[in-house]
């Protein structure tokens, strides 16, 4: 940091940045999804490749926000809504950077699934979830770059649909599996395909979690124990 | 002390040429919104006024425009660049700005189309230029348009030929080794498939006359019964079903209904509508006609289970030669211009084709005309009459559908 003497609006330039990065990391991840989707569709080996190379760019700057976040809180010793944002920004990173993995998960499918057609009831459900998971993602940047709890809010309603799209598209493995059109290896391949899409939801609902966090201190109404010391056994599990 | 001050105007350029303008201003916080008055409240000399003028003008311009300072902060954006602040489009086009405009402070010019996947897919043009005394300006416009146009261009000269020389290649080929077969049982073979492959090329030669007559020539003006279209529709789409098992039905199919058109081109349109929802059906699957009528068109719609479109081809599938599938479009035997004839006869006729589509699920093709095509029961277009005439045929017919 160079020495300036107004230290507030180095601070605040300091928080601008760190949003700005989350938003271009998130907003890449956001057009990852339908890339990924073409790639598994089109068997695109080239793209598959480039894809996966290039998350090793996501790993690299999730790294340096997280540090500028780490650095940040403590030579700036923020509270209140600032603290807020930049804890929650620690984690808005780590969501979006896992979802790169798993765009990344569903290239290295398209590899493993390589030379088998898939029939045309598999495809369209994969178009859909891959639509649908990319939406969900594009509203959570956007609800962070625009602070709006609001958006934020509707995330989980639209990922109750990208969850019923997950529970056709193993009934339509099984389907198309039973048909003998799906090989069980492909079909196990895509049911995994599945999972990483109604994971790339969640992430989005996380993250939109966040931003009602930073805007308005909202946390999710699920009972946590008491003490600091109790296992936190009751709490249900965020995997669902 | 003038707070804003026209260091130079230069021009870039960028399609057809735009103006970019820097600014130096001295006021330390950054401001988006241009201030028209200099503080302190002195008088305006003229130089002032030109800029702020200038200003003014290059605020409204269509195309983005995007200054940086030679420190590496972001001077000045305008409106159109503004547009996009606070979307996932605007997010990344900021980045690559930010990059290019770098590079140009290295005093290096450059230029990159920034793809955004869809829906709706889009190629936005940046270019970047040094100014004097290491500052930048960059320029930021949508060329979607352009991209599509480009590859609908290359894609119809790389089809056409193929469409074309495929078949007579099959045919040269063919014919030279009839030549000297003595075999009776081979050249009964080889010429069985130089009638297949003359064919092909006799229906894509008719189907671009087709086209080329639908594109150029007179409009009809027949009073047609929709009912009528839709049972030729019918008929042809039976024909392509070959022992299939599709059903192909019409519901509520428009007794009363009548239309001014050009009867040859919409039954063009609409049995090409139905054929390839034939085609593109499973074996045994249904095939529905429907025809509606609302406040604004009469719409025909054609809708099928089969294996419908992939949701990246939607949009082009009605291009000339457009293909979803190459190896299977062999097979059914397409020209490849229906659909392409289809948009044509609903533009023509003051309409259009939408085409909604999910793969595995089948396809909905619904052909709009407009409300003033329809021809009342007094025997005049509607066009003439008080538009009140037209709901009333709507109810009547729901009423009492055939």
């Amino acid at each position: 940091m160079t020495a300036k003497p107004d230290t507030r609006a180095d601070f605040h330039s300091q928080l601008d940045e760190i949003q700005t990065g989350i938003a271009r990391m998130s907003a890449g991840v956001t057009e990852l999804v339908p890339r990924a989707t073409d790639i598994l569709l089109d068997m695109d080996l080239e793209g598959a490749e480039y894809l996966i190379l290039g998350d090793e760019e996501y790993d690299g700057r999730s790294l340096r926000l997280e540090e500028q976040c780490f650095e940040t809180i403590a030579l700036q010793a923020p509270v209140a809504g600032d603290l807020r944002s930049l804890v929650s920004a620690i984690k808005i990173i780590a969501d979006v950077e896992r979802s790169a993995d798993l765009c990344v998960n569903i290239c290295k499918a398209a590899r493993r699934i390589y030379g088998h057609a898939l029939d045309a009831n598999v495809r369209g459900v994969i178009q859909k979830m891959g639509s649908q998971a990319q939406v969900l993602f594009k509203e959570a940047t956007e609800a962070y770059l625009n602070h709006s709890a609001v958006r934020a809010a509707a995330l989980r309603d639209m990922d109750a649909y990208l969850d019923d799209l997950h529970r056709q598209f193993i009934q339509v493995i099984f389907e198309s599996h039973a048909a003998g059109a799906l090989d069980l290896q492909v079909a196990v391949q895509l049911a995994v395909v599945a999972r990483f899409y109604e994971r790339i939801g969640d992430h989005a609902v996380n993250v939109g979690d966040r931003v009602r966090y930073i805007v308005d201190g909202w946390v999710p109404d699920i009972p946590y124990p008491e003490s600091d010391n109790d296992p936190p056994a009751m709490l249900p599990s965020t995997e669902d | 002390m003038l707070a804003i001050v026209l260091a130079s105007a230069i021009g870039i350029l960028v399609g057809g040429g735009a103006v970019a303008l820097v600014f130096r201003t001295r006021r330390p916080e950054q401001s988006d919104v241009p201030d028209p008055t200099p503080p302190g409240g002195r008088a305006l000399t003229p130089d002032d006024e030109i800029a702020l003028a200038l200003r003014e003008a290059v605020d409204h311009l269509e195309i983005g425009v995007i200054v940086m300072a030679a420190t590496g902060r972001l001077e000045y954006r305008n409106q159109a660049a503004r547009a996009f602040d606070g979307t996932h489009v605007g997010v990344i086009v900021a980045e690559e700005i930010e990059q290019i405009l770098d590079e140009a402070r290295n005093g290096r010019q450059s230029r990159r189309i920034v793809e955004v996947q869809g829906p709706p897919r889009m190629w936005m043009a940046v270019v970047a230029e040094p100014l004097p005394g290491g500052a930048a300006a960059a320029t930021v416009q949508d060329v979607s348009e352009r991209m599509r146009i480009d590859a609908m261009r290359s894609d119809f000269v790389t089809n056409i030929s193929h469409e074309l020389k495929t078949p007579v290649g099959a045919i040269a080929v063919l014919a030279e080794a009839l030549v000297d077969e003595p075999d009776p049982d081979t050249v009964t073979r080889v010429s069985e498939h130089l009638v297949i492959e003359s064919h092909r090329v006799v229906r894509t030669i008719d189907d671009l006359l087709r086209l080329s007559q639908i594109e150029f020539s007179e409009l009809g003006q027949e009073v047609v019964e929709v009912r009528a279209l839709v049972a030729t529709a019918i008929a042809r789409g039976q024909a392509a079903n070959r022992g299939r098992d599709i059903t192909v039905t019409a519901i509520d199919a428009g007794a009363s209904i009548r239309v001014r058109c050009d009867r040859r081109q919409m039954e063009s349109a609409l049995g090409n509508l139905v054929e390839n929802a034939v085609k593109y059906s499973h074996d045994g699957g249904v095939v529905q006609v429907r025809t509606r009528i609302d406040d604004h068109t009469v719409e025909l719609m054609v809708a099928d289970q089969g294996v419908g479109i992939p949701a990246r081809d939607l949009d082009r599938i009605f291009e000339r030669f457009y293909r979803v599938d190459k190896a299977r479009s062999r097979v059914t035997g397409g020209s490849g211009l229906g659909l392409a004839i289809v948009r044509h006869v609903a533009g023509n006729h003051g309409g259009d084709v939408l085409v909604q589509s999910q793969e595995g699920e089948g396809s909905t093709f619904v052909l709009r005309l407009p409300l003033s095509l329809l021809v009342t029961d007094a025997g005049s277009s509607s066009a003439t009459d008080t538009p009140a005439a037209a709901p009333t045929t709507a109810r009547t017919h729901e009423e009492a559908p055939s």
